[in-house]
């Protein structure tokens, strides 16, 4: 009798796993009558699942699990299999039995999301706001399942389908949905503090090249350059260090509508002079932010980040191996 | 010591040797040492002859090391470093270009424009070296300069002198030291001076290279009666009166030896200023009592005023290369020239008929001198921020004798004594200056104010030698 209850209750979880997708039918055989939990507070997993970001919101399908087991009421004593009566015999997941229950639900949920608000209007991919969605790995740890790569991407796949839905018309539902697949920060979440033009019209920028640094001050001026109290030619002999120093105000067509002055220290000159490039370009998006475009095709916005190598031990220097000798 | 046992010969060595497989050794060298000497490679070839090619990278001693490059004549290579080419024809005649004369020399409306130099002004000019090998004359059709502020304020200077004669008093002497940032056209605002001179009739004396004086290259000998003892340098005076006879010919020849000078030599009959500096310059034993005879002339009244000019001040400012009896170094204001060239600058000596005496120093080919430095950076900050002069460092060595000649550049009210600051150029100077290079043909670009101002910013707010450099010099 137990085992009959048994295998009818594990043919009960694989046949709502099975049918899942498909819209309920009447359930024909015994299983748990009533929903006892609400469904934000579903945990099942064999294995303990960490409740890492938003896994009390998420959406589920309705689903009827068993009563939990209440040990207080006194089982019949008469029968053998009394204490089994009182036991859960479904599991509150229909994917309880399955390798990856945790993954399985999510993509039971959001295809169910889905094919609710499948017919809302759609913006093409491009436009959807960009989201940086978990890596396979972060999911893997956040769920404690091992999760292949291809059905992680399959079920982004349908994340970004949702994420698609016009911004105007998107459900609340889906955006809870979606945070439990978004990385903690989202690209454009810090955003730097503004410059600020001071009292005195001058707007400040910092620069770094190798291992020079540059800070620049721009005002509104003629075109008048001073590099540590020093006119432009007298610090760069080189023209091309000048034109660097500058780059960003002549490529702008800017030279003669600011004053500058800079203070650079450490490195080389030429270090020093693509140092104030980027110095000069950060100033000037403090008085003009729209020269961000042009500033950026001309390459003052991007710090070069190349430094010089180390040394390593056993190299005469950083790559270069002493010469074989045999023996 | 028993005897030897007898030695096979090799050839029956190797024959034991291949056919027994017995190790032997051979303790003898002696037949080995006996034996003739191995005759020389058959292959071997003669080194190759001086002036071949041949390609061997060894160093040292077997290396092939011969230079087999050709030894330039002497004084090829000072020639090729001295040239001056004043022209060049692949540029265009630019035909907006006006000449420099006599009458608009001293014109205020000449400020902002670029002139040409004459060419009997050219002449005079190359005769006192006033063009220098590392200035851009060789880019342009012909010599030209732009009027610029400083010129304006130099040439306002000559007008003064000039015009003080109609008092019937003494003229004035003015006297100036020309400073400025590297390439900012020192050298270039004392040739427009130089020219300006020669066009007004003034009598030119331009020391064209301060270097060349102190430097040890031409000969010395001690002043004879002089306490402390003087050096005068005979060849480089003769040098001297042929360039001041060049410059100055059709000035000299016009006046006549008014004073009796006591000269070793004999003068002509009715000698002109010509005949006397002839004698000088043909007899370089006596070209320092000529020169000074012949500046004991011109300061006779009613003799054209004077521009007394030098380049490379900073070299006559210390101990020059000279050596003196007693192995010590001459202090090149005691060689005669620099003195008398030192004396006129300090005010000690003054020119009665007016002149203008010119010292340009130079920021790249200049030894320290701090006492000049010093002095130099004090008068310049009298005219820009007099409420803020620069100290004396007490911990430097300071030279008495320079400080003591430059001490009226801390007070240019009394003496006449300052500096002109040859800055950058103002933007219509420089918009003036990028024309003419443009209209030359040197520059090809359309000349609008967006132009103009790039390059007036990246050569250091309009330095015109990075002006010329960024526009003709290094085109892309």
């Amino acid at each position: 009798m137990a085992q009959r209850e048994l295998s009818k209750g594990l043919w009960a979880a694989a046949e709502c796993l099975r049918s899942a997708p498909r819209p309920r039918c009447e359930q024909s055989i015994r299983c748990a009558r009533r929903t006892f939990f609400p469904p934000t507070t579903r945990c099942f997993a064999t294995t303990p699942a960490r409740r890492v970001g938003n896994d009390n919101t998420q959406v589920l399908e309705p689903f009827n699990a068993a009563p939990p087991i209440d040990f207080s009421k006194p089982g019949k004593k008469e029968s053998k299999n009394g204490l089994l009566r009182t036991l859960r015999v479904v599991p509150a997941s229909p994917s309880y039995f399955s390798a990856k229950p945790t993954f399985n639900d999510d993509i039971v949920n959001l295809t169910a999301l889905l094919r609710k608000f499948a017919t809302l209007p759609t913006i093409s991919n491009a436009e959807a706001p960009k989201v940086a969605w978990k890596t396979v790995d972060q999911y893997r740890i956040m769920t404690n399942e091992p999760v292949k790569t291809q059905r992680f991407h399959k079920m982004l796949h349908i994340v970004r389908r949702l994420n698609c839905i016009h911004p105007q018309l998107m459900p609340e539902e889906v955006t809870q949905a979606m945070l439990r697949y978004k990385k903690a920060s989202q690209p454009g979440d810090q955003v730097p503090a503004p410059g600020v033009i001071d009292e005195w019209g001058r707007a400040r920028g910092v620069g770094r090249r190798k291992t020079s640094s540059a800070v620049a001050f721009l005002v509104e001026g003629e075109g008048q350059v001073l590099v540590n109290g020093q006119s432009l030619a007298t610090f760069f002999a080189r023209l091309h260090h000048r034109e660097s120093a500058v780059w960003a105000l002549k490529v702008t067509h800017r030279l003669d509508k600011y004053n500058l002055f800079a203070l650079v220290s450490g490195g080389g000159t030429t270090g020093q002079a693509e140092a104030m490039t980027l110095a000069v370009a950060k100033a000037l998006l403090v008085h003009e932010p729209a020269l961000k475009p042009a500033l950026r095709r001309a390459g003052c916005i991007t710090r070069d980040p190349r430094k010089v190598e180390r040394k390593k031990a056993g190299h005469l220097k950083a790559r270069k191996m002493p010469t074989w000798v045999k023996r | 010591m028993p005897p030897m046992p007898p030695v096979p010969p090799p050839l029956c060595l190797k024959g034991v040797r291949t056919r027994l497989a017995v190790p032997t050794a051979c303790f003898s060298t002696s037949a080995a040492r006996f034996a003739n000497p191995p005759p020389k490679r058959k292959g071997t070839v003669a080194p190759p002859k001086r002036g071949t090619r041949t390609l061997n990278v060894k160093k040292g001693k077997s290396g092939f090391t011969q230079d087999t490059g050709k030894r330039p004549v002497q004084g090829e290579r000072r020639a090729q470093r001295k040239r001056i080419v004043l022209t060049n024809d692949n540029a265009l005649e630019v035909p907006s270009l006006k000449d420099l004369s006599r009458s608009n020399a001293l014109d205020a409306a000449n400020e902002g424009r670029v002139m040409g130099f004459p060419a009997d002004v050219v002449d005079a000019l190359r005769a006192v070296d006033a063009f220098k090998p590392t200035q851009g004359w060789s880019l342009f059709r012909r010599p030209a300069a732009l009027m610029r502020k400083e010129t304006m304020q130099l040439v306002g200077l000559m007008k003064e002198v000039e015009g003080a004669a109609k008092d019937g008093q003494q003229r004035k002497t003015i006297r100036r030291v020309l400073s400025g940032d590297r390439m900012s056209g020192k050298s270039t605002l004392l040739l427009q001076g130089l020219a300006v001179a020669t066009l007004r009739g003034w009598v030119v004396v331009n020391l064209p290279d301060a270097q060349d004086i102190v430097n040890a290259h031409t000969d010395y000998a001690p002043l004879p009666k002089s306490s402390p003892p003087q050096y005068t340098q005979d060849t480089y005076t003769a040098n001297l009166l042929h360039q001041i006879l060049k410059a100055n010919g059709a000035i000299l020849e016009g006046i006549s030896v008014t004073t009796n000078p006591k000269l070793p030599l004999p003068l002509p009959a009715n000698p002109t200023l010509k005949n006397l500096v002839e004698l000088g310059m043909v007899n370089p034993e006596v070209s320092w009592p000529v020169f000074t005879a012949l500046w004991q002339e011109l300061l006779q009244p009613g003799r054209p005023p004077v521009m007394l000019a030098i380049d490379g001040l900073s070299h006559i400012m210390r101990e020059s290369e000279y050596m003196s009896a007693e192995f010590t170094p001459i202090h090149a204001h005691d060689l005669t020239l620099v003195r008398h060239f030192v004396d006129h600058l300090s005010g000690q000596k003054s020119l009665p008929n007016g002149g203008v005496v010119l010292a340009a120093t130079s920021r790249s080919n200049a030894p320290t001198s701090p006492a000049l430095d010093h002095c130099v950076k004090v008068a310049e900050a009298l005219q820009n921020s007099p409420d803020n002069l620069p100290r004396w460092d007490l911990y430097r060595n300071v030279d008495g004798r320079v400080m003591e000649v430059l001490k009226g550049l801390q007070d240019p009210k009394t003496t006449d004594l300052d500096v002109i600051q040859a800055g950058g150029l103002t933007k219509e100077e420089a918009r003036s200056i990028i024309e003419y290079y443009a209209e030359s043909g040197m520059l090809r670009h359309q000349v609008d104010d967006g132009f103009v101002a790039e390059k007036w910013s990246l050569a250091g707010m309009g330095n015109i030698g990075e002006l010329e450099r960024a526009s003709v010099r290094l085109r892309m």
